[in-house]
Order: structure tokens, then sequence, then C-alpha cells
């Protein structure tokens, strides 16, 4: 377990006068990115990360980490405005707060939603704490084999668990690792796939990745979009007073999905999209009367937005204490944390503690700042939401540019950039799901590492993984989440 | 004999296994490794192979949304084209013009050709956004952007 006076390092950390200003800084940028339609914690994090050099590497990663949660809190924002969710972890959200805000009641639905969000993000805050140095305490003894089987478990269960078909899922994960081989091999220094380029030696960025997938895919997206007038409707945002009643109503799903949404997080592959939907799904069977679900209904609403924030922070379980993350965001957050020269997973704990419980205490403080942020002020912040498409597309794709430049100092990278927007696009058109690519190219350098590290500790017998019991255990798990989207086709078909 | 769109594409992605396998085996192997750094390429080439053999013969599943996904209006289409072909403009004048003078005309003349009307809100934008971050960059976070011709 956690020694008491690491725990009170990261708080002195955290609730420094410089850990509470990035904090703030982290959850206002978040909350304003993630509330435009379309850009996601992927993009705000990418963004972010060059602001971060030559800060010091525990402020710099409260606010990343702030960023990211912050724009799962803000996301929901867009979702009830104006039905068009802010992030894929929203999509829920609108279901309900989209009928309330058209009833005149959108105050009302946002302040839900900041305390469903508030609430389930605290609640997790507490898990983390728990949980965390736990597995990181088991995490030591770790081999390489058993890093191998789990990064291959979260690389199969994000292809399993993403929307729409599990083989485009997979051919998007494959591709993203073959994006990963491309430079000097780290171990026999042989230069693969790199035509001779000197700009490709050293591999590709993970950022000029992230970027093009996301924020320039999600440009075209845009462009298409770019006549809708919702954005520009004003409305009245009605009392975001709640009542005595309506307070009763939230109390038993927040309290229910707040737990689940951890639990959901902690898991490899899924992340708060997911855990959103099931959460909205179970609430509406609970329910007395299950009728009212999106037409408006509190529980509805309450249900994916505390499940949503409880499984952003469910998913720092993994990444801070097996330095291994579980979906595409959480990659692009390990990206942050290497450009830092910090290293997460078992070590990280007793190393580091003023970043392993730095960034866990900030998410008091920040959960604090987001309530602030999305209660009393939200109705000045919805204006965001009125800046004009073509101009918001004109400078999302500079602000990708400049955080690919400024980190390689190179053209080449920013045609690298371009070309990833285009696959972005021809995926998106093609429906194969972004996140599993983002996340074997990220994984797959460490991944290649562990097994030729565990083929060497072996004199070349694929036994060993066989052998050792954890990474047995975790190659048959991952087997066996190829199983239930097979059970799903046959099921489907028989209907 | 192609009838499908995931057909089509698992075509390509054939061709790209094949391309990449191709160079996979034209990396050198030592022999005193257990594993070397063609190992792995190799084993991924052949996975895309048969994962794209399977895409080309799966049943077609896609829903009506995907599909309405696919039917952009060529009109938009023509602006996402128009759209590349400015950053590919923005690259290549990048380093000559500098940050803060082909940031500006990026946006002043991007957000125009969307479709926004606005020409002095676009103009103070499309200065002010990068000479801020020109100033922000270069004296604050100590991250050099291209000068360009202009003398500051």
């Amino acid at each position: 377990m956690g020694s008491i006076e690491g725990i009170i390092t990261g708080f002195q950390t955290a609730f420094s006068l410089q850990g509470i200003l990035f904090v703030s800084i982290g959850v206002l940028v978040g909350t304003i990115i993630g509330m435009l339609p379309g850009l996601g914690p992927i993009t705000a994090i990418a963004v972010m990360i060059p602001v971060t050099f030559g800060m010091d590497p525990s402020s710099a990663l409260i606010m990343m980490a702030g960023v990211y949660y912050g724009a799962v809190f803000g996301g929901s924002t867009s979702s009830i405005l104006l039905n068009a969710p802010g992030i894929s972890g929203t999509v829920a959200t609108a279901f309900d707060g989209y009928p309330m805000a058209q009833r005149g009641e959108a105050g009302k639905a946002l302040a839900i939603a900041a305390i469903a969000s508030f609430v389930g993000g605290t609640v997790s805050v507490f898990l983390l704490m728990a949980l965390a140095p736990a597995l990181s305490s088991v995490a030591v003894s770790f081999g390489p084999p058993a890093y191998f089987a789990l990064m291959f478990m979260g690389l199969t269960a994000i292809s399993s668990l993403s929307e729409g078909s599990t083989l485009k899922a997979l051919i998007s994960a494959v591709v993203g690792f073959m994006v990963a081989t491309i430079g000097i091999d780290g171990q026999s220094g042989t230069p693969r796939f790199t035509f001779g380029n000197s700009n490709l030696m050293e591999g590709l960025d993970f950022l000029v990745i992230a970027l093009g997938l996301f924020a320039l895919a999600e440009v075209t997206t845009l462009i298409i979009n770019r006549k809708d007038s919702s954005m520009s409707k004003n409305k009245e945002l009605g009392s975001l007073r709640l009542s005595k009643n309506d307070l009763n109503e939230m109390k038993g799903p927040v309290t229910r999905q707040s737990f689940l949404g951890f639990i959901i997080g902690v898991l490899p592959g899924a992340g708060a999209t997911i855990a959103s939907f099931i959460s909205y799904i179970m609430e509406k069977r609970l329910a007395k009367n299950p009728e009212e679900f999106g037409k408006g209904s509190i529980k509805g609403l309450a249900a994916p937005e505390s499940s949503n924030n409880a499984a952003t922070s469910g998913a720092f379980v993994p990444l801070l204490s097996l330095g291994i993350p579980g979906s595409g965001t959480t990659a692009v957050m390990l990206g942050a944390f290497l450009v830092l020269g910090i290293q997460p997973g078992p070590l990280l704990m007793t190393d580091r503690p003023e970043i392993f419980w730095g960034i866990i205490a900030s998410m008091y403080i920040g959960n604090i700042f987001l309530l602030i942020l999305n209660l009393p002020l939200i109705p000045y912040f919805a204006k965001i939401l009125q800046i004009p498409r073509p101009l918001l597309i004109s400078l999302v794709i500079m602000f990708s540019m400049i955080g690919v430049y400024s980190i390689s100092f190179n053209t080449f990278d920013l045609y690298m950039l371009l070309l990833f927007g285009v696959v972005g696009f021809l995926m998106r058109l093609f429906a194969f799901p972004a996140p599993p690519f983002i996340l074997a190219f990220i994984l797959g350098g460490m991944m290649e590492q562990s097994f030729r590290q565990s083929l060497t500790i072996s004199n070349g017998d694929l036994m060993i993984f066989i052998n050792d019991p954890i990474a047995l255990s975790l190659i048959i798990v991952a087997l066996l989440t190829f199983v239930f989207p097979i059970i799903k086709q046959i099921r489907a078909k028989k209907r | 004999m192609l009838k499908t769109i995931n057909q089509r594409v698992s075509i390509i992605l054939l061709l790209l296994a094949i391309g990449y396998l191709y160079l996979s085996y034209q990396l050198p192997s030592f022999a005193y490794t257990n594993v070397d750094a063609d190992v792995l390429p190799k084993a991924l080439g052949w996975l895309l192979a048969v994962l794209s053999i399977a895409l080309f013969f799966s049943k077609d599943s896609e829903t009506e949304e995907q599909k309405a996904r696919r039917d952009i209006p060529r009109k938009d289409l023509g602006m996402i084209a128009i759209v590349f072909l400015l950053i590919l403009g923005y690259i290549f004048l990048f380093e000559f013009l500098g940050f803060i003078l082909v940031t500006l005309l990026f946006i002043f003349f991007s957000s125009l050709i969307l479709g926004y009307k606005n020409y002095i809100t676009n103009g103070i934008v499309s200065v002010l956004f990068p000479v801020i971050l020109y100033f922000a960059f270069t004296e604050f976070l100590q991250i050099n952007l291209p000068q360009g011709i202009l003398p500051f």
C-alpha cells in the first residue's frame, strides 16, 4: 500500500498555489474544448501537450489530467443544448437532456448534469485512491510475459468493444501497430520501413497520429455540417434551480452509476462511452416508469452523466499503476506522460509520489472547479457554442499544425499530419474505428519490447506465456473477448 | 465481383499487407538473436492479410447510419478538397513566410471560403490569433516558431 508520506506529498503538490492554478487551467480548457461538438478529450490533450514543454512535470500532468476529465464534463453541455454531443461519452446524455432543454428546462438539465458529474467524479477519485496503490503493489512483480499479455488483452478488448464491426476494429489495430514499427528498431538498431528517409528514423510522433486521426478527421465532419444553424440559436436557459424532488429522484441512479462507471473505466477497452450507455440502459430497466426515458427523464440524464465521469477517473487506475492505457484517450494521456519524461507504472507511486498522488489529489480540486464552472457560470460558457463554424474549423486546423510543429520543428511532420488526417477521414467514411488504431500505435513499441524480452528470457520458447500464470489467464480473457461478438452475431442471425 | 464496399476496401488492405510483407522480408536478420527486428512485422503483415481476406468474405453488416455517413454531397467533398489544398499550401509556405503571416492568411481565407461573411471579426481573429500565439510560444514557452520574412 502507499505510504502515508507519499499521500501527504501528493496533497501538498495538488493543494499548492501552483497545483490549484494548473488544475483550474486544465479543467477550464478541457471544458471549453469538450463543449465544442466533435472535439473530444483526445484532441484536447493533444493540443495542450506543447504547452507543457518546460513545465514542472507534476504541475503539467495535474493540468493534463484536468483537461481530460474537464472535457468529459464539458461534453454534456452541447449534448443538452444542441443535441450535438461534444464527445462520444456524452451521446447518452442527449437522450434525455435534449428533450428537457426543448421543454424550456435547459438550465435544470445542465444543473442535473453538473451535479451528477460532480458526484461521479468525486466518488471515483475515492475509489481510485484505494485501488491504484493496491494494483501498483501487485504489478511490481509482473514480468515481461505478463506485461505483454496485459497489453494484448487491452488491444483485443478495445477491438471487440468498439462500435461497429469487430473485424474492422481489429484491422484498425493491426494497421496502427504496423505504423508503430516504422523507424529504427529499439533493440537491434535495424531501420524498418524508413525508405531511407532520415525523418522517419525515429518513427512517427504520436501527436501526428492523434491530431490527424481525431482533430483533422473531425474537421471534415465540421465542414460537412458547417451550415448547421443550431450553433447560433440563442435559447433561454431557464432556471438552474433544482427542487427537492428532483434531487431525490437523482439520488439512486447517481450513487449506483458512480460505482458502475468507475468499474467499467478500470477495465481495458471500455471507457466513458460504454459506461454511459450501460448505465442508461440499466437505469431504464430499474425504473418504475421506463416510458419516461427519452422524453426528458431526470434519471435518464443523471445516470450516464455520473457514469461517464466516474469512468474517466477509473481509466487512470491502469494508466497510473500499470503504465498501460486501456483506451484511445488514455493512450494519448500516456504520450503526454512520456513527453515529460515520466514513465507511469508500478514504480511511479514510490519513485515519484508527488506525481502519482498529486494527480489523484488534484482531482478533488478539479471536480469542485468543474462544479463551479458548470453551475453558476454555465450561461456564460454556453456562449462559446455560438462561435461561427468556419472560424472554428480554421482555428482547429491551426492548433493541430502548431501542436505538431512545436514537437518536431519539421515541416515533414506537418505533411504526415495531413496524410493521417486523410487516413482518419477515410476510416470514418468506411466505418473503421480510430481508437484501436491509436492504442495499438502507442502500445506497439512497448508490446514488441516485452514480447522480445520474454523470448530472450525463455531462449525463444513460446511456452513462457503459458507457464506464467498471470500471462496465461490474461491471454485467455483476451481470447474470450472475441467470443462475445460472435455470440452476438449468431443471436442477431436467429432473429 | 467487387460488389460491396467492404470487398473493395479489403482489396486495398490486402495490397497494403502484401507491400508491407514484401518490405518485411527484406529486413536483415541476424543469427544470434532469438527474435529479430523482422519477426513482428512479418507476423503483422500476415495477420492483416488474413483479416482483409476475412473482410472480403464477411457479410456486409453496415447499418443505414454508416451508409448515410458516406453519402456526402459533392459540394461538401469539394470544400474538403479545397481545405486540404489550403493546408498543403500552408505547410509549403510555413517556413518561408513565417508563422505569423502564413497563419494569418490561412485563417482569413479558409474562414472566408467556408462561408464566414463577417470580414471585420474574421480580420481581427486572423491577426490576433497568430500574433498572440507567436509571442506566447517564443517568449513564455521558449518554443521557436519560424520567423520567416517578418523582421520580428
